[in-house]
């Protein structure tokens, strides 16, 4: 691939973003602790994942995807986190990636569920600094910029939409019936986490759907599951156990069509363009 | 697939922050259960005191020749992930006992269980920090420091 094609795939535009977050995050907190954690996971999922495309071998070895991967690990867990709980969630998301798959396509998102695994197994602390956890809120709508560049990019306006619309409403019946903590998540950095969630982690195209309805039903699977599991139990799970929700979800659908008769399948604008989903990560 | 004409993410757009924004209005009333003087901060950032000012005296008696008055005093310490209670109690300025009365992290108590001893140990807030449990152990330290500060003769 040359440069000028690499330059405009969507895993440029998250990775560019998510570049640009560091810097802006690590600059505003004055630490380069962001800057060290970030080339600890990025490196440590390059390594992994390159071992992985060995075993395999694969002709091409591109670990873009596994930077971008250990990248978002290192932007949500705290700061303080040492280093080796750092390597051990990144390697764990590369890990997941490469042995829970379905037609070689990952079926969970692997940051995701490094991150998830990580509470348990390391007793990792997340604070999404990366997001602008720990900053003002005047810095969302830097998120919110970057967010909506890579929604476009990739096509999932109706699935990150139906997400957040879900999320909010949920949110504002719990305001309303005095159940969980509304207040905690509709501001910072329970809010950055949301949209930052939103925009570059549910939007990951190999593991979420490429059809419009699909996508809806996805965001609203993610929505509605992780915020119950925020009404009941409160903690900072709430997000990824959506996300995975939506990923069983994704497979189920998967299946379902490799299922199906192709006789009986008609032809869709899906099936005449090249769906996004085969832009792996 | 088509992408979304910007009509529609536009609307959807507004329709998505109406939501939000009516989540957040009605959520308003529930700032005044928030420590008014509480300084948000990285744990990163430089020591700021996150202490309310909320506590009280439970039970106090006077002496005249001590740092603190003794009795059981409410200090809270928060941060944008949580907020957490304890009772200290005080005698001939000692810390004779510590307990965590309300705990409202976003995080697990059980980061947080074995600090009512170690400020007995070492008979001061300044607990160390436990890996893993940042946000936890500042809290903790910011409540116990401003139940003392309560407890602090004039």
């Amino acid at each position: 691939m040359k440069m000028a094609q690499w330059i405009k795939t969507p895993k440029t535009y998250i990775l560019i973003a998510i570049v640009v977050y560091l810097s802006i995050a690590s600059w505003a907190t004055r630490s380069m602790a962001g800057i060290e954690n970030g080339g600890i996971a990025a490196g440590t999922a390059i390594v992994v994942d390159v071992l992985f495309a060995l075993i395999k071998k694969r002709k091409r070895i591109m670990p873009d995807g596994a930077a971008i991967t250990g990248l978002l690990v290192a932007m949500i867990l705290s700061l303080n986190t040492a280093w080796f709980i750092i390597a051990c969630t990144a390697a764990l998301s590369i890990i997941s990636k490469h042995l829970l798959v379905y037609k070689k396509k990952a079926i969970f998102n692997p940051a995701a569920i490094g991150l998830f695994l990580s509470i348990p197994i390391f007793h990792a602390e997340q604070s999404w600094w990366g997001a602008f956890g720990d900053l003002p809120g005047w810095y969302i709508p830097l998120l919110l910029i970057g967010g909506y560049a890579v929604t476009n990019r990739v096509n999932k306006y109706p699935q990150v939409f139906a997400f957040f619309l879900i999320t909010f409403a949920m949110t504002l019946a719990m305001a309303y019936f005095h159940k969980g903590d509304a207040f905690d998540a509709l501001r910072p950095p329970f809010i950055n986490a949301t949209l930052f969630f939103g925009c570059f982690m549910l939007t990951d195209p190999p593991t979420s759907p490429a059809k419009i309805r699909d996508q809806v039903v996805f965001g609203v699977i993610a929505a509605i599951t992780g915020s119950v599991i925020y009404g009941l139990y409160g903690g900072l799970m709430y997000l990824f156990i959506g996300l995975l929700a939506g990923n069983v979800f994704h497979l189920l659908m998967q299946r379902l069509t490799a299922n199906r008769p192709k006789s009986s399948s008609k032809p869709s604008s899906q099936q005449k363009s090249k769906p996004i989903s085969t832009l792996q990560r | 697939m088509a992408k979304m004409k910007k009509k529609w993410v536009v609307l959807c757009s507004t329709a998505i922050a109406a939501v939000y924004t009516a989540g957040y209005w009605a959520t308003e009333s529930d700032k005044s259960n928030i420590p008014v003087n509480a300084v948000y901060s990285s744990p990163s950032a430089t020591s700021s005191t996150s202490g309310s000012g909320t506590a009280q005296v439970l039970d106090s008696q006077s002496q005249v020749s001590s740092k603190y008055n003794d009795g059981t005093y409410v200090g809270m310490g928060s941060n944008r992930r949580g907020t957490i209670q304890v009772s200290v109690a005080i005698e001939n300025d000692r810390i004779t006992d510590v307990e965590i009365s309300d705990f409202a992290m976003h995080y697990s108590i059980d980061d947080v269980v074995g600090m009512p001893d170690e400020v007995l140990q070492i008979q001061s807030a300044n607990v160390e920090n436990v890996s893993g449990a940042t946000y936890s152990t500042r809290a903790f330290s910011d409540a116990v420091q401003d139940a003392l500060d309560q407890a602090l003769r004039a």
